[in-house]
């Protein structure tokens, strides 16, 4: 695939699109640190703490994790990740996880990183994608997957708790990637 | 475009029976024989499947229809370059600035035998392109999977590797057509004459944004 791809925004403003490098540590620093504190709450991982950020920087090129970032300027806006297992019974699947800052949300950015790495998914022969999304909180990213094609599998009531300790719905998205254009 | 003249090669193709031949006229179309596998088949139906479309695109201003023919005068494999339609989003670009690939095929019997490159090489190496943005849009649905015996994804890949070497790039784009399928692909060659104005107006084009 050819990067860096550049994309224009809602607004008229510039990104680019590449894979995460090595010397990228304290961009993403930055990045996860102006990423409001209720939504890193629904995060996988403490991305504040530095021993996160250098686990993904050491997994660069490992291969059961590919992850891309959005740049405008020097600046990170946007980390994007395929997860991988590699083997298995669930190798055929990649999980995405996808974060923008908010003042890049709602200009179509989300969706050219997870196009992107739709298209990776494809190229490195995976069947599915999955995508966790907690209802109520991340409504917004569940209508751009839909829009992409992903579908609902599964929904766990009252699965995922606020800071305040509200509990909210888990909708599993799983996109299947068709070999052929059979299903059109 | 048209205003060249015809070019003829039978170089690099591993049979030598066959020749490339470019900015065909409708004239010299009309005199060749069309091969039958340019028809339909069970999950597949080639883009042209009558000669006489290729005529009247030769027909067209600045169109460059591209042959590979036999000894027998059999078209093998065809190629077209041409303007896009009036109402497509990129003949915005104006003045007349993008030229599309419309359509690069070779008959079944004749693939894997590097007819396409060559035909794709004839089609977009003449000095004019450098003052043109050359352009392929690759709808997966269009793609002969079943003969090729490959996915959308291979062929895609497929699509890639043939026009990488003539200095096609892949170009994001959201277009409404080309966004319908994440395999489907958009891909440019900007001419070296091509002025910087006008590079930054095919970039808002390719977004949908009016400068």
């Amino acid at each position: 695939m050819r990067y860096p791809k550049e994309v224009v925004l809602k607004d008229r403003s510039e990104a680019v699109i590449r894979p995460l490098q090595k010397d990228d540590g304290g961009m993403l620093s930055r990045f996860y640190a102006a990423i409001p504190d209720n939504n890193r709450w629904y995060m996988r991982h403490d991305v504040t703490d530095p021993l996160v950020i250098k686990k993904m920087i050491d997994s660069i090129g490992r291969g059961n994790v590919f992850s891309t970032v959005a740049l405008v300027g020097d600046r990170i806006v946007a980390h994007a990740s395929l997860l991988m297992r590699g083997h298995g019974s669930t190798q055929h699947v990649g999980r995405l996880r996808i974060a923008v800052l908010p003042g890049y949300r709602h200009k179509r950015l989300g969706t050219w990183v997870l196009l992107d790495l739709i298209q990776y998914a494809m190229d490195t022969g995976l069947n599915d994608l999955r995508a966790d999304f907690v209802v109520g909180i991340e409504d917004n990213a569940i209508e751009s997957a839909r829009k992409l094609d992903f579908f609902k599998v599964a929904v766990i009531p009252e699965y995922v708790k606020s800071p305040r300790g509200i509990r909210y719905d888990l909708q599993i998205m799983v996109k299947r990637l068709h070999r052929t254009w059979a299903d059109f | 475009m048209s205003s060249s003249q015809p070019a003829e090669s039978a170089r690099d193709t591993r049979n030598a029976d066959v020749r490339i031949r470019s900015f065909c006229s409708a004239r010299e179309i009309g005199l060749l024989k069309f091969n039958p596998q340019f028809g339909a088949h069970a999950q597949y139906k080639s883009l042209y499947t009558r000669k006489e479309s290729l005529e009247q695109i030769a027909a067209q201003p600045d169109a460059n229809v591209t042959l590979a023919v036999q000894a027998d005068r059999m078209i093998v494999g065809f190629g077209v370059l041409a303007y896009p339609e009036p109402s497509e989003r990129w003949a915005q670009l104006q003045p007349q600035v993008m030229a599309e690939v419309k359509a690069i095929e070779v008959a079944r019997d004749w693939r894997s035998k590097k007819v396409a490159g060559r035909i794709l090489e004839k089609l977009t190496s003449h000095r004019s392109m450098e003052e043109k943005i050359a352009y392929m849009v690759g709808y997966s649905w269009t793609w002969d999977l079943d003969g090729t015996r490959k996915t959308a994804q291979q062929y895609r890949q497929m699509l890639i590797r043939l026009f990488e070497p003539c200095g096609f790039i892949e170009y994001q784009t959201n277009e409404p057509n080309i966004c319908l399928k994440p395999e489907n692909l958009f891909m440019g060659r900007v001419g070296q004459a091509v002025d910087e104005q006008t590079i930054q107006a095919f970039k808002w084009l390719r977004f949908g944004i009016d400068p």
